[in-house]
């Protein structure tokens, strides 16, 4: 067989094609399928629609009504249009709230991306006792997070907990990680990639394994380096898992509320505050649903703007 | 077209987005989700029973017992009541979801504040009736002084107190002996007190402020109204830059720029600060009845302190009158009283059974031996008692803004700049004060 039969026939089994059979389907047998098919595919799926509307499309709708009413948990309250906006944006906390999430993004992503790369890489190479490397660095995303804070919390809480009492005994002085609003932002940041690295170490894996092992000799062939070979071969053939796993940790991380929650509370004085943070604290301890529910909202479209661009990198990547 | 990019196809656009979306739709449902409306039937189950739910108050010995007394109920119409225990995580969506679906209890215990928020939403049938009734059997008469006040409001009793969450000064004894200094008896003395003690490596004004830990936002109230200021004053109105406020806040950063405060005080949980009574590190500071208990230290060496009296005169501490309440969504009003005047009647059995950490309303059940036996729990009632006043001082009445106060972001915020000394204490008060009032308003 030529290398174009070969091509042709692999084209045509990827278009579900049968050995012999010409790919068309006489019209008439085609639409009284399609007919059929539609029918069963609608009931098939109506369950499913209903349930998606009822989970997401009520909530939904009714966070709108919301965050446009004054009301609270109990009564809607009256309309005030986007006053719970206009309110929410020009409030300090707010922005002070979002420069934080950005930070707590930026870093929880690559910052797990790059940890995660790092040691998908190194798995990839034989070490005694691989897989039972691979089961404990996954321990930090099975352990539950309250388990985790609070053992970070006995960790790092008071000035004799185990690494100040290491830093003091080091000669580095006594450095008080949840209570400085510096150090407090930095330990939040460090406890997200160390809960979140091993999701991408799992995503980089499994993108990594589907890479044929003859594309790394070709290059060794062609005299490529190392780098060369981690740069022109390994990052573009895991793009498209990067730009999804990406993708993901964003929305994880913009949505983290017991990360920052459990180990600090938001402090010290808002240091920590996400919007999510936020949006918890205004609607259940200062009991301003509307105001509350509009920073979910504006989260939520800023998600979406974000997911958007992401997804653009991924049809890129997939093009190229 | 590679096999990638017919990949990329499949992956529709749509369906990625619908997906985002519901993804990112997370804080919004977060937001604004039910909490768990628990079993059906509002206010009480089949044949009239009555839903009593009731908070983790101590250990799981308590709601055992608490389920005993409820379950134990049968009222005069062969009414039941059924016992159903309510997470403080998100209690106030819990109760909130629950109570507009019209699966809500018929009589529940709850946030110190709960009922005064449910009033104003037009879900609480009022105790008077229950009143009476505690005033024909002698429970009336049997409540501590002051107590009862607080609920009532021009439409009637809210809600009926049953203990009291009090806020008094603990010291640790042989950390006053080691620094050869005495208890304080004023300010000047917590002063010199607390530098004594910093001197024998212990701090002398232990609090905490980190997640879930309020004792630093009552320290702060506790200083104001121990110089008899307060949040609000006589006429229930915001007043929190008055010079009493001020000079108190003034005195606690005094006590921070002298190194007795914690510097990591602001990021401790409660479990973190009652490491710190248990280690030997707090030599005086606010909190809670039964310490001893709590901390894991029942040496006698950690003992109720003497209320100390501010630079005017003053004497005073705040206590949190923790109540039950009933609910218009019932089987039967009169059952709903019934079950509470029962339950009223039966409180003792916690206290006898040691499972309280906090005092009790009755001046009977003060008396109990298991109860007297323990001089701390002798002192509290008697020395610290009658001076405490509510989170609604100078004001008498209790309402539903204190529920935004209590636990609020404007109060943690405060607590926390004050005791990192990040400010004066007439801006700190000034950022509380916007804080609040924008909150108080909606």
């Amino acid at each position: 067989m030529s290398s174009t039969t070969a091509q042709s026939g692999l084209a045509r089994a990827r278009r579900g094609v049968a050995p012999g059979g010409s790919g068309t389907v006489p019209g008439k047998r085609r639409s009284k399928l399609s007919a059929q098919a539609t029918r069963t595919f609608f009931w098939l799926l109506l369950p499913s629609v209903v349930l998606l509307v009822l989970i997401h499309g009520y909530p939904l709708i009714y966070a709108a009504v919301q965050a446009t009413h004054d009301g609270n948990l109990l009564q809607t309250g009256n309309f005030i249009g986007g006053e719970n906006f206009a309110t929410v944006l020009t409030s300090p906390a707010f922005w002070k709230a979002a420069q934080f999430t950005l930070w707590f993004t930026i870093v929880g992503v690559f910052g797990s991306w790059l940890v995660g790369l790092g040691l998908a890489l190194l798995l990839r190479t034989k070490i005694p006792a691989g897989n039972t490397f691979k089961v404990l660095l996954l321990l930090p995303w099975v352990v539950p997070i309250v388990v985790s804070s609070t053992a970070w919390n006995w960790l790092v809480a008071t000035p004799d907990s185990l690494i100040p009492s290491l830093f003091r005994n080091l000669g580095l002085g006594t450095p008080l990680f949840l209570a400085d609003p510096t150090l407090a932002s930095i330990t939040v940041m460090v406890f997200k990639v160390w809960v979140s690295f091993p999701f991408m170490m799992m995503m980089i894996s499994a993108a990594l394994a589907s890479v044929d092992s003859t594309v790394y000799e070709a290059a060794s062939m062609d005299g490529a380096t190392r780098w060369q070979q981690f740069t022109q071969i390994t990052l573009p053939l895991i793009a498209r898992s990067t730009y999804i796993s990406w993708i993901l940790m964003t929305i994880f991380c913009v949505n983290d509320f017991p990360t920052i929650y459990l180990l600090t509370g938001g402090g010290p004085v808002n240091a920590t505050t996400s919007l999510v943070v936020l949006a918890y604290r205004t609607v259940f301890q200062d009991f301003a649903t509307g105001p509350g529910v509009a920073i979910a909202f504006l989260m939520t479209m800023t998600l979406v703007v974000i997911s958007v661009i992401l997804y653009r990198q991924i049809r890129k990547s997939s093009v190229e | 077209m590679n096999a990638t990019s017919h990949q990329s196809r499949s992956f529709s656009r749509r369906g990625f987005l619908g997906l985002t979306a519901a993804a990112a739709s997370v804080p919004l449902l977060a937001a604004c989700g039910g909490g768990s409306a628990t079993q059906g039937g509002g206010g009480g189950g089949a044949g009239g029973t009555i839903k009593f739910w009731d908070m983790p108050w101590a250990t799981p010995a308590y709601n055992d017992a608490a389920k005993g007394i409820a379950e134990g109920f049968s009222g005069a119409n062969g009414g039941k009541a059924s016992y159903q225990i309510i997470q403080w995580a998100n209690f106030y969506q819990t109760f909130s979801s629950a109570i507009a679906s019209k699966t809500g209890p018929a009589v529940s215990t709850g946030g110190g504040f709960q009922a005064f928020q449910f009033e104003q939403q037009g879900q609480i049938a009022y105790a008077d009736k229950v009143i009476d009734k505690l005033k024909s059997n002698g429970q009336f008469d049997d409540f501590l002084p002051g107590v009862l006040d607080p609920f009532k409001s021009d439409k009637g009793y809210v809600a009926v107190p049953w203990q009291l969450d009090m806020r008094v000064f603990w010291y640790r004894k042989s950390l006053f002996e080691k620094a050869n200094v005495a208890l304080p008896t004023d300010w000047p003395s917590l002063l010199e007190a607390g530098k004594a003690l910093k001197k024998v490596g212990a701090f002398g004004f232990t609090t905490g402020a980190g997640t879930g830990n309020n004792y630093a936002n009552h320290s702060m109230i506790m200083m104001m109204v121990n110089n008899g200021g307060g949040v609000f004053n006589k006429d229930g109105e915001l007043d929190l830059l008055n010079d009493r406020n001020v000079e108190a806040m003034e005195f606690v950063l005094e006590l921070v720029s002298n190194g007795i405060v914690d510097p990591a005080a602001v990021s401790y949980t409660t479990d973190n600060m009652s490491a710190q009574w248990k280690d030997g590190k707090a030599g005086y500071g606010l909190f809670q009845v039964n310490v001893p208990q709590r901390v894991g230290d029942t040496s006698g060496d950690l003992l109720v302190a003497d209320p100390i009296t501010g630079p005017h005169g003053d004497k005073a501490t705040i206590v949190f009158p923790n109540n039950i309440m009933m609910y218009t969504n019932t089987p039967s009003q009169e059952a709903s009283e019934e079950f509470l005047v029962y339950y009223l009647g039966q409180l003792k059995q916690l206290w006898q059974k040691k499972l309280m950490s906090a005092l009790p309303v009755f001046k009977s059940i003060t008396e109990i031996p298991e109860f007297a036996d323990d001089p701390n729990n002798v002192k509290i009632v008697k020395d610290w008692q009658p001076i405490a006043k509510t989170f609604a001082s100078q004001g008498n009445t209790l309402n539903a803004n204190l529920a935004a106060l209590d636990g609020g972001q404007a109060l943690n915020q405060f607590s926390q700049t004050i005791i990192t000394g990040k400010s004066d204490a007439k801006t700190a008060l000034q950022a509380f004060q916007s804080g609040l009032e924008s909150v108080l308003k909606k």
